[in-house]
């Protein structure tokens, strides 16, 4: 993958979120969803962006879902990830996991400074 | 709160449409709902107080660059090419349709050029006196007395008023007294030059801004020999204002004087407008009379230190003359107002302000307002008349996608053009009138080129674009494309009313105008043509020069000799409203709380008879009876007042003397006739009579003042012979009239004209649309006047409707505009009829132009097609 595309830490974060919820992932629940998982607190709006940004690189699908009560009568927008987001993510873990591989055993198993 | 399971709580709905105003449409859905959805749950978890705030912060927290709309969602996104469009189109209708540019072009120009006008001599007038850089602490002193159970008010105070404000009032910093505003001659060696001046106190180039070229202005007046005068007095006397400060001049050829300041000339904005000044301290010298509180002699204005308390100090003064006269006078209360706000508000009743020049101001910017109306109307009505030609255009476009909005937007745009064309046509109109213009209101103004006013200009004709074109815009932007492109244009009743009412609502101010018109001009003509009681023609009068005691007998005598004089003498008044009043007159049972004033009038022998003035009983001063200066005459209104039922030979106390009512005189009026006759006396006293009055035979003016003149310069050398008629004077009081009633005459014949070329244009319009339905009805044996009368009996139904609904309106308002008079015309009702049909006429006049025509047609041209 080239340079330009590469993700960031919480596009990542929200990326997976949206696979974590397979077929229910649009804005408010993806922000329940990284709340409780990573126990950080984001905000809707922070989410939001994030989520049309990964879109507008093409990881991200969406269509537009029903209209239900609690929702004022309005309706949500579903996420689902594309086949280059699916790329992304994988290019990411490889990413890690090489840079993981690189780093020498023997600076786990020193002990502390 | 009935069920919670199906209870939902809303967010607050300024932040719901607030988002929806700002979110780009694609996405508000989808934030709108996750907010919801989050202030519900908040709602259960926090509550509804915290919810609600929550929400806001949201809101507020989506406000992104990357929500809110684009600019190219509420335009079309070729904008450009939308406006290049708009304009092209806007030009080829003008093209297309001559007459109703033509029509729209004339009217709104005119309108616009009235408007205009009227903008910049309104602005002008609210500009008088505010230049003074302190003018937010300069005050007027004003008095108020009471007279006959009312409260007069005027702006003469007593001569002290001044020294004493400053001396006893904390809150006043500066006051001085100004009085003899009058025209002087002032001499350098031979030459003579007529100038105004007054008698100014010491402190009056610090109250206000009349700034001293040379000169100190805490120095200048301190001496009681000194002279200011201003520059272009210098240029005349000098030719030069170098050098010329500690020069004498020669002051009435009596007093010389030395120049010890320059002041610049005070600008047109100002209401005051003097060529010198003098100190006050000569006048209160040579009048000891003018330092006792009884007596109002000078105007007086006070410079308040910054943050006074102008009600407390009003209280304070109030009872000031009370206390000076130790309750001697006590029917005068004085007080302040701010100097700049008297040219506007100078009128008072019974001691409450009750208007001034503000009224024609006020006049004058309505007559703005409906002018521009009528022309913006006329606009809406020929726009939405011809609407049908534009309905392909309108239903094409739609169904293309366009929106409504920019469909308004393309009909604003044509407004607004026309109205920007209008505005160069209005500008142009008013560079060629101001001349005339501003002889009319005796003006000078002009039109500057500054930002603020091309920006007002510009607002003005934006306005008036939008106005004209919010009716068209909204109606040919709501037509259903489906059915405008089925050819059938439902003409909604509604449609109808709002055409009719727009004509009615034109003529019906059109005709408001016309009444004003006869109304005012009839007023005008009463006045001049009243019997004032006097016979005001051909008498010319000038002010006395020389006060030399017998001088003046021995000039009368050899002016009588001239043969065109058919009677000279003098009088101490000039005809021409209020001069001098006392309340000192007493007889026997007269009220003591009664303060009425008795005009003074002292006069030399054969005053009366050179007035013509008719006597109801007794006689006048005669010389043949030496005890005539010990008697006096009053006119009907003070022998009414005294309540003498056989008053020749009663006698009246006035000062110390006693005085035997020589004879009464009718009432004739010495005061404009805005006001009551009131009582007058006259006494035989030539020493204290002013003005030199002679009465000319008709004819032979030229020669009989040639020949005065040269008598005049004999025995006052050095003098400018300066003379008036009596009867100009008298016209100039109602110069303010005179002016409503030219400016009146003009704006509604614009009015109407404006008004009329709108009716034109719709007329010939209805005369086309209705072409077949003409052909038909003549084939089927219709006359030209039957199909003449079809033809504008709509028409005459508005006119009559506009005409029932002015006549009251313009009735009332002719009442109020009256009632300013003491002495009114009557309306008479043909003026109303005559004004209906007026309009009536003009009405059928455009219109029969239109139906003639059409009516003439030939049905089978008009029917072979189709």
């Amino acid at each position: 993958m080239s340079q330009r595309n590469h993700l960031g830490e919480f596009e990542e974060i929200v990326l997976l979120t949206v696979g974590i919820l397979y077929d229910d992932a649009y804005g408010l629940a993806i922000t329940d969803e990284i709340e409780q998982r990573t126990n950080r607190k984001v905000t809707l709006s922070s989410v939001h962006k994030t989520l049309m940004r990964l879109e507008q690189k093409g990881y991200l699908y969406s269509h537009m879902g029903g209209a239900t009560e609690e929702r004022g009568g309005r309706k949500k927008r579903l996420f689902t990830i594309t086949n280059s987001g699916k790329d992304a993510l994988r290019e990411a873990k490889q990413l890690r996991n090489a840079l993981w591989q690189a780093v020498p055993r023997v600076v786990w198993e020193r002990g502390n400074i | 709160m009935g069920d919670k399971s199906s209870y939902h709580p809303h967010p607050p709905s300024w932040a719901t449409n607030f988002l929806r105003w700002y979110c780009r449409s694609e996405l508000v859905d989808e934030v709108e709902g996750d907010l919801y959805e989050l202030f519900q749950r908040r709602v259960e978890a926090k509550g509804l107080r915290r919810a609600r705030l929550l929400f806001w912060l949201n809101v507020l927290m989506f406000f992104h660059p990357d929500y809110i709309r684009r600019r190219k969602e509420f335009y079309s996104p070729n904008y450009l090419a939308m406006l290049r469009h708009t304009i092209l189109l806007t030009f080829r209708s003008f093209q297309r349709y001559k007459s109703t540019f033509f029509i729209n072009l004339v009217g709104l120009s005119s309108g616009l050029a009235c408007t205009l006008l009227i903008y910049l001599w309104v602005t002008d007038e609210l500009a008088m006196d505010k230049f003074h850089e302190r003018d937010a602490q300069l005050y007027q002193v004003m008095q108020h007395r009471v007279q006959g159970g009312e409260l007069v008010t005027s702006t003469w105070v007593p001569g002290l008023t001044a020294q004493t404000l400053v001396e006893e009032m904390p809150e006043v910093e500066y006051a001085a007294p100004g009085f003899g505003l009058d025209q002087y001659t002032l001499s350098l060696g031979d030459k003579d030059v007529k100038a105004v001046g007054q008698y100014v106190g010491v402190d009056f180039f610090k109250l206000f801004s009349f700034p001293l070229q040379q000169g100190d202005s805490s120095q200048v007046l301190a001496d009681k020999s000194a002279i200011v005068i201003s520059e272009t007095l210098a240029l005349n006397l000098f030719g030069t204002t170098e050098n010329v400060v500690g020069k004498t001049i020669e002051w009435q050829h009596e007093e010389e004087y030395q120049i010890t300041g320059i002041f610049a000339d005070p600008p047109r904005n100002s209401s005051m407008q003097f060529d010198f000044v003098l100190s006050f301290k000569i006048f209160l010298d040579e009048n000891g009379w003018a330092t006792r509180w009884a007596t109002s002699w000078p105007e007086t204005y006070v410079l308040l230190k910054p943050g006074a308390d102008v009600h407390a100090l009003n209280e304070k003064i109030a009872d000031l003359i009370t206390r000076k006269t130790n309750d001697e006078v006590a029917h005068r209360t004085l007080f302040v107002t701010p100097y700049s706000k008297n040219y506007l508000y100078g009128n008072y009743e019974n001691g409450q302000q009750a208007g001034g020049r503000i009224d024609y101001v006020r006049l004058f910017s309505v007559i703005a307002v409906f002018i521009l109306l009528i022309a913006c109307i006329n606009f809406m009505n020929l726009s939405t008349a011809r609407a049908s030609r534009r309905l392909k255009e309108v239903g094409v476009k739609k169904a293309i996608g366009a929106r409504r909005s920019a469909l308004a937007f393309q009909y604003l745009g044509e407004s607004t053009l026309m109205a920007m064309l209008s505005l160069a046509v209005a500008v142009l109109l008013v560079q060629l009138l101001l001349p005339q213009f501003n002889e009319i209101t005796g003006k000078q103004l002009y039109l500057p080129t500054n930002a603020s006013l091309a920006i007002s200009f510009l607002a003005v004709t934006l306005f008036t674009g939008l106005m004209a074109g919010s009716y068209p815009a909204l109606y040919l932007s709501g037509f259903n494309p489906a059915k405008v492109l089925k050819g059938a244009l439902n003409t909604s009743v509604g449609e109808l009313w709002t055409r009719k009412g727009l004509v009615v609502l034109q003529f019906t101010l059109s005709i408001i105008l016309i009444v004003s018109v006869f109304v005012v001009y009839k007023q005008i003509e009463f006045v001049q043509n009243k019997n004032l009681g006097y016979d005001k023609d051909n008498i010319l009068y000038f002010d006395r020069v020389d006060w030399e005691e017998g001088n003046l007998e021995t000039f009368l005598a050899e002016a009588r000799k001239i043969p065109g004089i058919l009677s000279a003498s003098s009088m101490g008044h000039d005809m021409t409203g209020h001069i001098a009043a006392t309340y000192g007159v007493e007889w026997p049972g007269k009220d003591p709380d009664d303060r009425t004033e008795f005009e003074m009038m002292p006069v030399s022998y054969d005053m009366l008879e050179l007035l013509g003035v008719e006597m109801k009983e007794g006689r006048t001063f005669s010389r043949a009876f030496s005890t005539d200066s010990a008697k006096i005459i009053f006119n009907e209104a003070a022998i009414e007042h005294i309540g003498f039922t056989d008053p020749i030979g009663k006698t009246v106390v006035w000062g110390n003397e006693t005085l035997e009512i020589l004879g009464v005189v009718k009432d004739f009026h010495f005061e404009s006739l805005h006001e009551q006759v009131k009582p007058m006396m006259f006494w035989l006293s030539p020493q204290r009579t002013w003005s030199v009055a002679v009465k000319i035979n008709a004819g032979e003016e030229p020669e009989t003042i040639a020949q005065l003149q040269s008598l005049f310069q004999t025995f006052y050398p050095g003098f400018p012979f300066d003379y008036k008629f009596l009867d100009q004077e008298y016209q100039s009081m109602y110069a303010a009239e005179q002016r409503v009633s030219t400016l009146s005459k003009y704006f509604a014949g614009i009015a109407v004209i404006i008004s009329c070329l709108g009716l034109f244009g719709l007329a010939a319009f209805t005369a086309e649309r209705r072409l077949k339905e003409i052909g038909i009805r003549k084939v089927l044996g219709s006359g030209n006047w039957n199909i003449v009368y079809l033809l504008s009996g709509d028409f005459t139904k508005m006119v009559l409707m506009a005409i029932l609904i002015a006549l009251p309106i313009s009735y009332f308002m002719a009442q109020r505009w009256l009632e300013g008079f003491a002495y009114q015309t009557t309306i008479p009702w043909w003026i109303f009829v005559l004004a209906g049909l007026l309009a009536l006429l003009i009405a059928w006049f455009t219109v029969g132009l239109q139906t003639v025509k059409a009516a003439r047609v030939n049905p089978t041209v008009c029917l072979k097609d189709e």
